[in-house]
């Protein structure tokens, strides 16, 4: 039977790519909720999404304004016809502010939550999380519920918190909660259109910004592509897949180990006339103090772009000295022959791509 | 090989010593004075509008002479971190007279006549930027090692900036100042145990970032390098006498290379910043009045400069030490 599915954050880097792969995949009309301030800003986004979108949307989509930091979030969509939703819409940034992740990712969740709780049809409420709302846990971490560990920045905090709101809702409400890994690439070509704390070290690096490498070597780095990332949401919202709390990411033996990310992306580097005439060694690891007390000193550099691009990365690194190998028995069982991108391949593919386009500005600048 | 040694180790500043605050409020600073304080610095030393880099050398070589130290020397290494400080000329005389010799009036030819020091020969170094002092030592040494009839080195450096500049460079506070040392065969405080250099021109025009980003893989590689081309370890080094740069990097370095931090001496930060290539010289003086060098210590010298250029020397204190530390 022909639902509606309701994916909140639509026009986001994952929303975009999620509302493609449905309205490919699958016949549902969809309703497409945007953060708009007015007017204005609605229609540039309905414009935007319809021509990204293309002729698949017309007449399958409707986009409406949600902010779900307001209490008259979504209070103008019929809630019988809902039979889905895709809670994608989040602050994804490490370097997020408490309060407005709170607002955001938190009490955005909880009113989600509200509004699923009054569609009498709902079949699937699945909510995007992420796998560092594990916070400080170390070692296996399996796909369930997780308690209060810490957490080393707000947005694992907030994405945790959030997670804990919707689990609640376990038996009145049919919910999934998706962890996914860290975005490096859109596809399997390396192409980089979102940039994130993995992008910006790497940069650092590159450009000779920084030479020391915060983290233990063998911690491992689940990371993905948006493509296999939206094909496992889309696998995962089928109403015949149980709800639960899936992982998606590669199997531990198909994780990299930071060190070998590393040694990959300086092959590549090394590659490059440009960085080998620059003479750059390669990084030193360094503890967790000597981190703290370079990004202390980094704090009295104010002027340079070494103080803004650590501020970026330095939320996420703290992640690097607490190594944990995330499970994926339920999605494997779920997504039986799923292939998760090979991941040093895709860091050299990523990394190929970073140079050419200079960490993006190169795009930025064709018109 | 010639057992070389080095002493009589001595500097000379700007005349005039003022508060980071102040300098920020002459807008003569990059970063803020908020931010130099916090990264250690408190004062520098800036030169008057008439005192010239020379005058600086000079005043170091008097101290040398004054005191007995300076002796027959057979050749004199100036070291220059900025090249414009190799010339003693006027300038204003090379814009009048359009005449190149006013380019070439040399401070280590004015040193030698000014001081008598008749059989020395001189010779300038000048692109190895904050580096330079170490590299005269070890040009020296070089030296020593193939003129058989030398016994004496005379190595100075001298630099102050010029008038107008900001005294900030890769976010230290920067004095003007010079140094001298004597290197020679003589049994002397410190026998020199080995110098290394490490150059990349592939960041020879680096920004301040980049200087400060490759600081540590660099550092890190130089100090390998040099124990290993002495065969020695991290556990070898009694002392690292440092530049003067942000507090923090040292107990980062120190971290990595397996020393103390205990160890690791750079008093004079607060009181003259960053001297240019002068600041292992005053920092080595400083810990030697302070008693605290025995004999049989080995100490490590330590300077990143632009070029970019990384050098280290280690020095191990001899019998004379003592007497040295009394005597400076």
């Amino acid at each position: 039977m022909r639902g509606t599915t309701l994916i909140t954050g639509a026009d986001g880097y994952l929303g975009r790519r999620l509302t493609a792969a449905l309205l490919a995949d699958g016949d549902d009309d969809l309703i497409l909720a945007v953060r708009a301030k007015d007017n204005a800003e609605l229609t540039a986004k309905q414009d935007r999404l319809a021509r990204q979108l293309g002729q698949d949307a017309v007449g399958r989509t409707r986009v409406t304004a949600a902010d779900l930091s307001l209490d008259d979030a979504l209070l103008d969509i019929d809630t019988r016809a809902i039979t889905r939703i895709v809670h994608a819409a989040a602050v994804t940034r490490f370097n997020v502010e408490r309060d407005i992740a709170q607002r955001v990712n938190v009490d955005g969740t909880v009113r989600l939550r509200a509004f699923a709780a009054r569609c009498d049809n709902l079949q699937r409420l699945a909510m995007l999380s992420t796998l560092y709302a594990a916070g400080r846990r170390r070692g296996d971490i399996h796909e369930e519920r997780f308690d209060d560990a810490g957490f080393v920045n707000h947005y694992e905090w907030s994405k945790w918190a959030a997670e804990d709101h919707v689990l609640d809702a376990v038996g009145d409400l049919p919910v999934s909660v998706l962890r996914l890994p860290t975005l490096i690439a859109d596809d399997d070509s390396g192409q980089v259109t979102q940039y994130n704390a993995f992008h910006n070290t790497l940069k650092l690096f590159y450009y000779g910004l920084l030479s020391l490498l915060p983290g233990d070597g063998t911690t491992p780095l689940s990371l993905a592509t948006a493509t296999f990332t939206t094909s496992a949401v889309t696998r995962l919202l089928d109403p015949a897949i149980a709800g639960g709390i899936y992982h998606i990411c590669p199997d531990p033996a198909d994780t990299a180990t930071l060190d070998q990310l590393i040694d990959i992306a300086f092959t590549v580097f090394e590659r490059d006339a440009g960085f080998r005439r620059r003479g750059l060694i390669r990084p030193l690891p360094c503890d967790q103090e000597s981190f703290e007390d370079l990004l202390d000193a980094a704090d009295l550099l104010r002027g340079g772009p070494i103080h803004q691009s650590l501020s970026s990365v330095s939320p996420f690194a703290h992640q690097l000295y607490l190594p944990k190998t995330f499970r994926n028995d339920a999605l494997r069982a779920a997504w039986p022959g799923y292939a998760a991108p090979d991941p040093i391949a895709l860091a050299e593919t990523t990394c190929i791509r970073l140079i050419e386009s200079k960490w993006g500005r190169r795009t930025q600048e064709t018109p | 090989m010639t057992d070389v040694f080095v002493d009589s180790f001595v500097y000379s500043l700007g005349e005039r010593k003022i508060h980071v605050n102040e300098t920020a409020a002459a807008g003569r600073l990059i970063s803020s004075a908020q931010d130099l304080e916090s990264a250690g610095f408190r004062w520098h030393h800036v030169c008057e509008p008439g005192t010239t880099a020379y005058d600086l050398a000079k005043a170091v070589t008097g101290e040398l002479a004054d005191s007995d130290r300076l002796g027959d020397v057979d050749a004199i290494v100036y070291a220059t971190c900025l090249p414009l400080n190799g010339n003693a000329g006027d300038p204003r005389e090379w814009e009048r007279t359009r005449d190149v010799k006013y380019l070439m009036d040399f401070p280590a030819s004015r040193l030698q006549a000014d001081f008598g020091l008749h059989n020395a020969v001189v010779i300038g170094l000048n692109q190895q930027a904050c580096t330079a002092m170490l590299g005269s030592v070890r040009l020296a040494q070089a030296m020593l090692q193939v003129e058989r009839d030398w016994n004496r080195v005379l190595c100075v450096t001298a630099d102050r900036f010029p008038e107008g500049a900001k005294y900030e460079q890769a976010y230290n506070l920067i004095s003007d100042g010079a140094a001298a040392c004597v290197v020679s065969r003589q049994p002397a405080a410190f026998r020199l145990v080995t110098v290394h250099q490490i150059t990349n021109g592939g960041l020879g025009q680096a920004g301040d970032d980049e200087t400060v980003g490759s600081y540590f893989a660099y550092t890190h590689r130089l100090v390998r390098e040099t124990l290993e081309r002495a065969g020695l370890t991290a556990a070898d080094l009694d002392w690292v006498v440092t530049q003067n740069t942000n507090d923090k990097a040292w107990q980062i370095l120190a971290r990595l290379l397996g020393v103390g931090f205990e160890k690791v001496f750079f008093s004079s930060m607060p009181d003259v910043g960053h001297v240019i290539s002068a600041d292992n010289m005053v920092n080595l003086a400083e810990l030697l009045a302070t008693g605290q060098v025995c004999p049989g210590q080995r100490i490590a010298l330590i300077m990143a400069g632009f070029g970019l250029n990384w050098q280290c020397v280690i020095l191990e204190a001899t019998e004379a030490v003592a007497t040295a530390a009394a005597r400076d």
